[in-house]
């Protein structure tokens, strides 16, 4: 446990370190600030007509009009965010031969692959954090409940950690940092379009499967505010799934 | 220490090494010796655990490398040919991590460190950036983080590469002076090195051991066979022709100058007595009279040179 520690906070201080997390979170807060104020300001405009309009009020609710959109933006920048703090994380190593080093310690392999996973976790954590700055704020001026907001941050920063795990593993397949991000940006994608996919199947059979296998269906319990076992089932199998094929990676080149 | 037996290593169809067995006891130096792409590296990373040889088997102070792994690799410090050391990360942080990946025991982390940047004196740039370090200083960190966590073996991978020669002395006389408290292999091609350093010698050429022994039982490789450097005050022009009559003598050669002559013989001593008082007798003036044994590099031009030559 404590290899796997030491290798995490080594990882996170390398991207606290590391100037291109700064422009990265730089870029991150003003895509945010921009789209969230839009979000607000539509959310006003409906306020006001609701006033004149009695009964429209009813359907007006913070948590739907603007936090959830708000996520929605976060959701989609994580698609291309993931991939660029995961990429150096194994191809870096490989290339500048560090990965010797990992490999020559009294590490077992999963140890490596927590470790690097946890260190990508805590930068994503930076992420989220800046994300929830902006309902922190809101919160100056308006009242709203708490649990639900918390719940659905919990869900997207689930979806973040499957797309840490994959992309994790599209690193440890190159040496070369550009083609590990774009593997797992394509891979990103893809899963991303398995949601789209639901709306677009013809046949009730398919879109029964794309359904479960979508991270959509199963983030919309927990968007909504409500924890659903088979939906937490789904991601954290996802997560495993993804580590475990990673530690192979990282064993076999003990055997090559 | 360790033990290596018929070890062998293939890339696809290319065998890297072949049948390998060696056995090195405590305490020993030991200079890997071999041409480039000998098999050097591969029979090193097979020993620390790094990568799995094709067959046989090697052990590390009683634990199987292939069995026991974990327990191998708290015991060997490795310094491979490229030092791993991450370029965002400041020295004394650096040693520290490795030192954590090692498994040093918490308490003793911080004087371990201090004691590996001491010995290879990286003092005066301990707070400072590894990206903004020369290749030697990387170079010495890459050993100081090989000695870190005080294993009892140390695996050190052309450990001069790519030093001026006042870093190579510095470092040579670092491997002296870790001498006896660790069990070191050194994988090298420069020849004066391990003869300043080691104790024996495992000669590779071609993925195939040639030879291995101390180096005073290699450099009298041929048994009987000497070699003496005469100096004379007087030009000779054919001091073979002088010491005709001596059936031991192999072989006369000019040095840089008709004074200066290196004569080989297939004999003892008595040669030496019967060449020098041809020499005086015929009144040359001999000034100086070296035996001389042959050297490392005559053994290990002959052995992985020779050998391909045919001869």
């Amino acid at each position: 446990m404590s290899s796997i520690m030491t290798i995490a906070w080594k990882e996170f201080k390398g991207f606290v370190k590391n100037p291109t997390f700064y422009i990265m979170m730089a870029l991150l807060t003003l895509i945010l600030s921009l789209l969230f104020t839009v979000q607000m300001q539509k959310f006003f405009q409906l306020g006001s007509m609701a006033m004149t309009q009695p009964g429209m009020g009813a359907q007006l609710n913070i948590h739907y009009t603007v936090f959830l959109n708000h996520l929605q933006i976060l959701n989609l920048l994580l698609i291309f965010i993931v991939p660029a703090i995961t990429m150096r994380l194994f191809a870096e190593e490989k290339k500048l031969r560090t990965f010797d080093l990992l490999l020559t310690s009294p590490l077992k392999s999963y140890e490596i692959v927590l470790g690097k996973y946890l260190g990508a976790l805590m930068a994503l954590f930076v992420v989220f954090a800046i994300a929830f700055m902006y309902p922190l704020g809101t919160a100056m001026f308006a009242q709203f409940s708490w649990a639900p907001l918390i719940i659905a941050f919990f869900g997207i920063y689930l979806i973040a950690a499957i797309y840490a795990a994959m992309n994790l593993f599209c690193s440890s397949l190159s040496e070369s940092i550009l083609i590990s991000y774009v593997m797992a940006a394509i891979l990103n994608i893809a899963v991303w379009f398995v949601s789209q996919g639901v709306e677009f199947a013809d046949s009730q059979w398919a879109r029964n499967i794309l359904e479960h296998i979508s991270l959509s269906f199963h983030i919309s319990g927990l968007i909504e505010g409500t924890i659903r076992t088979n939906s937490l089932i789904y991601f954290f199998s996802g997560i495993g799934l993804f580590l475990f094929l990673n530690e192979r990676v990282v064993e076999s080149h003990r055997w090559r | 220490m360790i033990d290596v037996k018929n070890l062998t290593k293939e890339y696809g169809t290319l065998k890297a090494i072949d049948n390998v067995t060696f056995s090195i006891k405590k305490g020993e130096v030991v200079g890997f010796l071999g041409p480039n792409g000998a098999g050097k590296s591969t029979t090193m990373k097979i020993i620390t655990g790094f990568m799995a040889p094709s067959n046989g088997s090697a052990s590390v102070a009683g634990f199987d490398v292939f069995e026991n792994p974990i327990e191998v690799k708290k015991r060997i410090g490795y310094l491979p040919e490229t030092p791993p050391v991450y370029a965002d990360q400041f020295v004394s942080e650096y040693l520290k991590y490795v030192a954590q990946l090692k498994k040093v025991p918490k308490d003793k982390i911080n004087s371990f460190v201090d004691r590996a940047i001491e010995k290879t004196n990286l003092g005066s740039v301990r707070n400072r950036l590894i990206h903004h370090l020369s290749k030697g200083f990387k170079q010495r960190v890459g050993i100081a983080q090989a000695i870190v966590s005080d294993p009892e073996v140390l695996i050190l991978d052309e450990p001069t590469v790519g030093l001026d020669p006042k870093q190579v002395a510095e470092i040579r006389d670092l491997i002296i002076e870790l001498k006896g408290h660790h069990t070191i292999i050194l994988s090298t091609h420069i020849l004066p090195e391990v003869q300043a350093t080691c104790e024996k010698v495992v000669i590779i050429s071609k993925g195939k051991i040639v030879a291995q022994d101390t180096i005073d039982n290699l450099s009298k490789l041929e048994k009987g066979q000497g070699r003496i450097f005469i100096r004379l005050r007087k030009e000779v022009s054919d001091l073979r022709s002088v010491i005709a009559g001596i059936d031991e003598v192999m072989s006369v050669d000019i040095g840089n100058n008709k004074r200066e002559w290196r004569i080989e013989y297939k004999g003892d001593d008595e040669t030496i007595d019967k060449v020098s008082s041809k020499i005086v007798s015929n009144g040359l003036g001999l000034i100086e009279l070296t035996p001389s044994r042959v050297d490392l590099e005559d053994v290990f031009l002959k052995l992985t040179y020779g050998m391909e030559k045919g001869g």
